[in-house]
């Protein structure tokens, strides 16, 4: 019984799923159709919301029995596309499964339904004396379930890791119906292939994240944020390495004079007078030896000239207004039509590969303003361009499709990644060859074909 | 001239604050302190007179805990050149800080005193008057904007539903409220310098100042946590609620 009627398809919806959870209304169509990229067209044919494992199965037996395309979709913070649907695909929102559980405080967990919100998690942790370490600008409106489906990253990753070192356990419902039990929870388990490291970074391909148990921590103490001014690239990883031997980072992020002055024409002041190239916010837990210690990193730097000025921050005030600089660069930029990519190398690569990109665009583009931001600590990071004022955007974009090629050429031969943490989606597919060999991309494929055999899940998506 | 600047170690403004079981204090143990953010502008202020010229020096007092150093340190890395640390044992009232303040300025004769308009741990917003009446210098509080003239300051003050420009003749007494500046951040290499600055140590009994507790404090309670929203369906059920039950229409 392939294919389905419209009436059939929207009757079968309301037999799995309560009438007010599902949707075909234009104002949903559209805000569920789309993520945070904004280059593709918002077309699916219905969205549900389901509120129960049971109804996410019966939702994939029905598409298997009919060919149906379904897209997960969580928060829509992506920045790949990746829950994007534009071709008549049912979105399937977790916006009513967002249950967050009770704080294990013995196992250091917390349960929650794929629809919990990233902070309202980071809050519960909170309330429970713990910390869940993952954390990025869109916090407060990306989900659990899409922050494991991308495998998220962020902004505490040099001392935390990624999302993929924070969950526990995982249940799934795979493009054939399973219902999976990952991993439970556990934090030893040697029994043979870890699927729930397949389903972390899956970005929807191979199944629905319908619970997730994450790990937490001890939330660090006093935090302290010291923004410095760095003469020059090079700079940059003497800086990293100098503070690193010294101290415990909890982050390391960097951004440049030409983001500093627009979020600083945005409200912000300037940390101090000096300006340079380029910024960098680090971040540790104060205590007085750790005080020492910084001063000691800061004053040695100043002595090789890798550093202009610096500040500190004095209270928890300083704090967050010193990380506005940072987070507030992804909105601010926003406002440009920017081009945004989000690359990464080796950490030690980064000084030269950044100075071949900047090469390139200047010789190829010469009137393409350049703001680079992002997670330098990690090797991670984000290029953006703004569309200059005399170009269209699609003038803009086409150039931007040819810069695309030169800065992927240069990945490649740095052995980096043409997505650090932001995934495949849309917007990376055809440049996934880049990264990940032939041999490697078939067996992705074989991967899908174990979990999603009828191609049901987020078809279109990641692999090329 | 010289300005005297009061600082103030008080709990950080942005920390969540935690009752003690027994309800005697609010529980400091392993929370982040910092200087009290109007006493923050009240430094900031300082450091712009004197970049703007005719201020010599600047004189940072802290009264308090031996650690109220660290805001001493901090008052000197944003621009103050000596400090002056006063210790007490335990908490000292508004009157023994203004007497105590009464004493430095007895032996340092500044032009100008500045501090914050109040403390936001005590809240109690006094000291700066208590130490206008005790010296008989004139005051100007709840500052937004000042200008020194010769031996007249002026000092544009907020009040309910609007400002007042007052003329005051040095010395004077301010207190700072949040409008009037935005404090700079400290820089890492004037930390540095801080610490090489001078201060001097004192104790109440060092400046003749006795310390006394006139008010006790009974009990501490949390605020009583409120309760979950609701979501109703409708307007008209939204009036209802309000009119049934929240009384308020
Ligand atoms: C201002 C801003 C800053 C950002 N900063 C960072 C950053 O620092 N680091 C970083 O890594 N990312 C960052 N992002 C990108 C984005 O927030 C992350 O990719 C986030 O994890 C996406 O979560 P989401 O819930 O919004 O997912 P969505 O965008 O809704 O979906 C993302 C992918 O997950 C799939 N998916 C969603 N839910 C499920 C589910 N339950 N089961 C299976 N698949 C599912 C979707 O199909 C899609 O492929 C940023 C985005 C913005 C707008």
């Amino acid at each position: 019984m392939l294919g389905l009627g419209r009436q059939e398809l929207m009757s079968a919806l309301c037999h799995i799923f309560d009438q007010d959870k599902v949707r075909d209304d234009q104002t949903t169509l559209q805000s569920h159709g789309c993520d945070t990229t904004k280059a593709y067209t918002a077309a699916p044919q219905a969205v549900v919301f389901p509120t129960t494992t049971e109804q996410v199965q019966a939702l994939v037996l029905l598409a298997n029995a009919h060919q149906l395309s379904l897209v997960p979709s969580g928060g829509r913070t992506g920045l790949s596309g990746g829950a994007v649907a534009s071709n008549n695909e049912i979105v399937v929102s977790f916006d009513y499964m967002n249950a967050i559980g009770d704080v294990n405080t013995i196992d250091q967990t917390v349960t929650v339904q794929p629809g919990a919100i990233t902070q309202l998690v980071q809050q519960a942790a909170e309330h429970a004396g713990l910390y869940y370490p993952v954390d990025f600008a869109s916090s407060g409106s990306s989900h659990i379930g899409g922050n494991i489906a991308t495998n998220a990253g962020g902004i505490k990753v040099i001392r935390y890791g990624m999302t993929r070192d924070w969950v526990l356990g995982l249940k799934v419902v795979t493009g054939t119906g399973a219902i999976l039990n990952l991993n439970k929870g556990l934090i030893k388990n040697n029994t043979g292939y870890d699927f729930r490291h397949l389903f972390i970074g899956s970005e929807g391909t191979l199944g629905f994240i319908v619970e997730a148990t994450l790990g937490l921590t001890q939330p660090p103490n006093n935090l302290t944020a010291v923004v410095l001014g760095i003469s020059s690239m090079d700079g940059i990883m003497n800086v990293l390495q100098t503070f690193q031997n010294s101290i415990t980072l909890t982050a390391f992020e960097f951004f440049s004079e030409s983001g500093l002055s627009l979020v600083t024409q945005h409200g912000l002041n300037r940390p101090f007078e000096a300006k340079a190239p380029f910024y960098v916010l680090l971040e540790y837990e104060q205590t007085a030896d750790a005080d020492a210690l910084v001063m000691a990193a800061f004053e040695q730097c100043m002595e090789n000239a890798w550093v202009v000025d610096g500040v500190i921050s004095q209270n928890e005030t300083q704090l967050q207004t010193l990380w506005a600089l940072r987070e507030n660069l992804s909105e601010t930029c926003a406002a440009y039509t920017p081009y945004k990519n989000d690359i990464s190398v080796k950490v030690s690569d980064v000084p030269t590969f950044l100075a071949e990109i900047d090469a390139v665009i200047a010789v190829g583009y010469p009137d393409f303003a350049i703001v680079w931001w992002g997670h330098i600590g990690d090797g991670n990071l984000h290029l953006n361009i703004l569309k200059p004022e005399h170009l269209t955007k699609t003038d803009f974009f086409d150039a931007c499709k040819r810069v695309n090629k030169d800065v992927f050429d240069i990945v490649e031969r740095f052995g980096g990644s043409v997505s650090a943490e932001h995934g495949v989606g849309l917007l990376k597919k055809e440049y996934l060859h880049h990264t990940r060999s032939a041999a490697d991309i078939a067996l992705m494929h074989g991967v899908k074909a174990v979990f999603d055999p009828q191609g049901i899940m987020n078809p279109g998506k990641m692999l090329p | 001239m010289k300005i005297l600047v009061a600082v103030k170690r008080v709990i950080d403004y942005n920390v969540k604050v935690r009752v003690k079981s027994d309800q005697s204090d609010v529980d400091l143990s392993n929370v982040k302190m910092a200087m009290n953010p109007f006493c923050e502008i009240a430094v900031e202020e300082a450091v712009r007179l004197k970049e703007k010229g005719g201020v010599d020096e600047i004189i940072v007092v802290s009264v308090g805990e031996a650690k109220s150093e660290e805001q001493i340190r901090s008052a000197m890395a944003l621009g103050a050149d000596r400090g002056i640390l006063v210790t007490t044992d335990g908490p000292a009232s508004s009157l023994t800080v203004a007497k105590t303040l009464k004493a430095i300025v007895e032996k340092e004769q500044p032009g100008l005193v500045i501090m914050g308009k109040q403390a936001i741990d005590t809240d109690n917003n006094q000291t700066g008057q208590m130490l206008s009446a005790l010296t008989g210098m004139a005051q100007g509080v709840f500052a937004s904007e000042i200008t020194i003239d010769g031996d007249k300051l002026t000092v544009i003050r907020e009040i309910d539903g609007g400002l007042q420009t007052l003329s005051l003749k040095m010395p004077a007494v301010v207190t700072a409220d949040l409008r009037l500046n935005e404090p700079r951040y400290a820089k890492l290499p004037d930390i540095m310098k801080a610490k090489r600055k001078p201060l001097d140590k004192l104790t109440l009994a060092d400046l003749g100042v006795e310390a006394r507790q006139t008010v006790k404090a009974v009990k501490v309670a949390a605020p009583a946590d409120r309760k979950a929203g609701i979501k109703v369906a409708d307007v008209a059920a939204l009036v209802d609620k309000l009119k049934n039950e929240a009384k308020v229409l």
